[in-house]
């Protein structure tokens, strides 16, 4: 009851642990990590393949090499760790109860307190597809920890629906283990995920790629035996007489990622719609006092490099509050999406301080003119499934945060 | 004379290059904006490159397999060879991180690695076998 905690982080994947280790180099003392999983790492040991680390250390990793930098890092500067734990609330003055097997229920209240739940998939009963509940059905990242870790294989003809990074990456997982994907259904015109990942997991293994196709229904008694897939009108509606039935005894859904945060609502923290996390300023912290939050929990994020980045900022952020040394921000002014533009995070900022917007578009683009309030930037080419960030140095954002909202939208220019 | 549609995938521009091959020669390449994507379709006409990586079983540890990655990137079409070639590999808990798993996969002058250390399961853990 009541430890003496500085900087409590919730979650132990890319964007606590960089979060754990940057607090404990700013100076927090006791800095704790709560995870319920029984290892630390989050999703990356899962993640077998290379493209890790690119920009953050300029090498090509793998996601469990990433990963055990950061947690031989926290080890080393006396990070602790609370593995098998639940978090089972969060108060608005930080303070979280847990639950663990060992020690029952236990309240603490860190003097900061960072939120890296991540985030988790959407599954079959968030996008209705009709038809019976056979086995062989799984998102892509079951699928992916019970090949990658248990060492299972989910089943051997093979249909995904939906064209997501991790669905593309176990197309080609179940192609090279001798499976055969018969095909990825896209609803939209357009990939998921990103353009390398569609040619070296798609396109090198002959996988095709359907775009505006969707399965229309599941088939089978016991385990699938096929799906019916069709195509769509512009309204995404299926189109008759172009529904055909695919044989395979696996249905892997790879449709999407939803930031997890019952814990922040709980919290009442101030929510963007948009983004399905809590908004935060240029440093990371919410609406709550010493409540920060990084990584996926604030929005899905396409490359850990920048996960990391976020909890490298919230760690340091939180550190200084436990310490007593954040001074607060001058003013808070709200960062507005527009047209074209989905979301922007950070949602809040201060004119203080030097800030990099992350965005992301509505729909693919060519030649666009980006503004930030009145500053603009063109960009030759932006997807959906890839963020755009947009750095502004201390001199611009001083500037720009003079207004009273800072909109950005999109225009495309020819 | 064959053409082929290439995705270059060295920036986010992503261009679409219609390329005319005969054997590996390039005879024109049309869509590329910049020069290092003209020198990633040649490398993808001429001898495309991949990183590999897949798990082996490993024994005596309470996790069933263990990632392991190539030290360099392999030929595109010696993929699916490579992982045959490791399918049946089983390995002994304890792994460290960066163990050479096997050396020179099919000749090739690449060696496999473990990517995660896997620790050794205690008897009563019961870890498999």
């Amino acid at each position: 009851m009541n430890e003496d905690v500085d900087v409590a982080i919730v979650g132990a994947g890319a964007a606590g642990l960089a979060a754990a280790v940057r607090a404990k180099e700013t100076g927090a003392e006791r800095v704790v990590v709560i995870d319920r999983n029984s290892e630390l790492g989050g999703i990356l040991p899962q993640c077998i393949h290379t493209g890790f680390g690119l920009h953050y250390f300029q090498e090509n990793l793998t996601g469990p090499e990433y990963v055990t930098r950061f947690i031989e890092k926290a080890k080393e500067l006396g990070v602790q760790v609370k593995t098998d734990t639940m978090v089972l609330n969060v108060q608005p003055d930080r303070s979280l109860l847990t639950a663990n097997s060992r020690e029952g229920l236990v309240r603490m209240k860190p003097r900061a307190l960072v939120l890296a739940m991540g985030c988790r998939e959407r599954a079959r009963g968030a996008i209705g597809i009709p038809g019976s509940r056979p086995a062989g059905i799984f998102t892509a990242g079951t699928a992916q920890r019970l090949m990658d870790v248990e060492g299972y294989m989910p089943g051997s003809k093979i249909v995904i629906l939906g064209s997501g990074d991790v669905g593309m990456i176990m197309a080609r997982r179940f192609s090279l283990e001798g499976a055969k994907v018969e095909a990825v259904v896209e609803m939209l015109p357009y990939p998921g995920g990103l353009p390398r990942n569609v040619v070296q997991c798609l396109e090198d293994f002959g996988i095709p790629l359907l775009l505006r196709h969707t399965v229309t229904s599941i088939l089978g008694r016991d385990r699938v035996s096929g799906v019916v897939i069709a195509g769509l009108d512009e309204n995404g509606t299926p189109m008759p007489g172009t529904q055909r039935a695919l044989d395979c005894d696996t249905l892997i859904l790879s449709v999407g990622l939803i930031p997890e945060n019952e814990l922040s609502e709980g919290a009442g923290l101030q929510m963007d719609q948009a983004t399905g996390g809590p908004v935060v300023d240029e440093r990371m912290q919410t609406s709550a006092d010493g409540i920060f939050a990084c990584g996926n929990v604030v929005h899905v994020h396409d490359l850990v490099d920048h996960v990391t980045e976020t909890g490298i900022k919230a760690g340091e952020g939180a550190a200084l509050f436990a310490m007593g040394r954040l001074p607060p921000l001058t003013s808070r002014i709200p960062v507005v999406p527009s047209s074209g533009i989905r979301y922007v995070v950070p949602q809040v900022v201060s004119g203080d301080n030097a800030v990099t917007l992350f965005l992301r578009v509505k729909s693919p683009v060519r030649n666009a003119r980006l503004s930030v309030g009145n500053f603009t930037v063109p960009v030759r080419v932006a997807r959906p499934a890839e963020t755009v960030a947009v750095k502004l140095t201390e001199g611009r954002i001083r500037a720009l945060a003079k207004g009273k909202e800072i909109p950005v939208s999109l225009e495309v220019t020819s | 004379m064959p053409e082929k549609k290439i995705t270059c995938i060295v920036c986010p521009m992503g261009c679409e290059a219609t390329v005319v091959v005969q054997g590996n020669e390039i005879l024109k390449a049309e869509g590329l904006e910049c020069q290092r994507g003209k020198e990633y379709v040649a490398r993808e006409i001429k001898a495309p490159m991949r990183d590999f990586f897949t798990v082996v079983q490993v024994r005596g540890a309470k996790v069933a397999v263990c990632p392991v990655r190539s030290t360099k990137p392999v030929p595109k079409g010696k993929l699916a060879e490579c992982s045959r070639e490791l399918a049946d590999v089983a390995i002994a808990a304890p792994v460290k991180a960066g163990d050479v798993i096997m050396r020179d996969i099919l000749g090739l002058g690449v060696d496999m690695v473990a990517t995660m250390g896997v620790e050794q399961a205690a008897e009563e853990e019961g870890g498999r076998r």
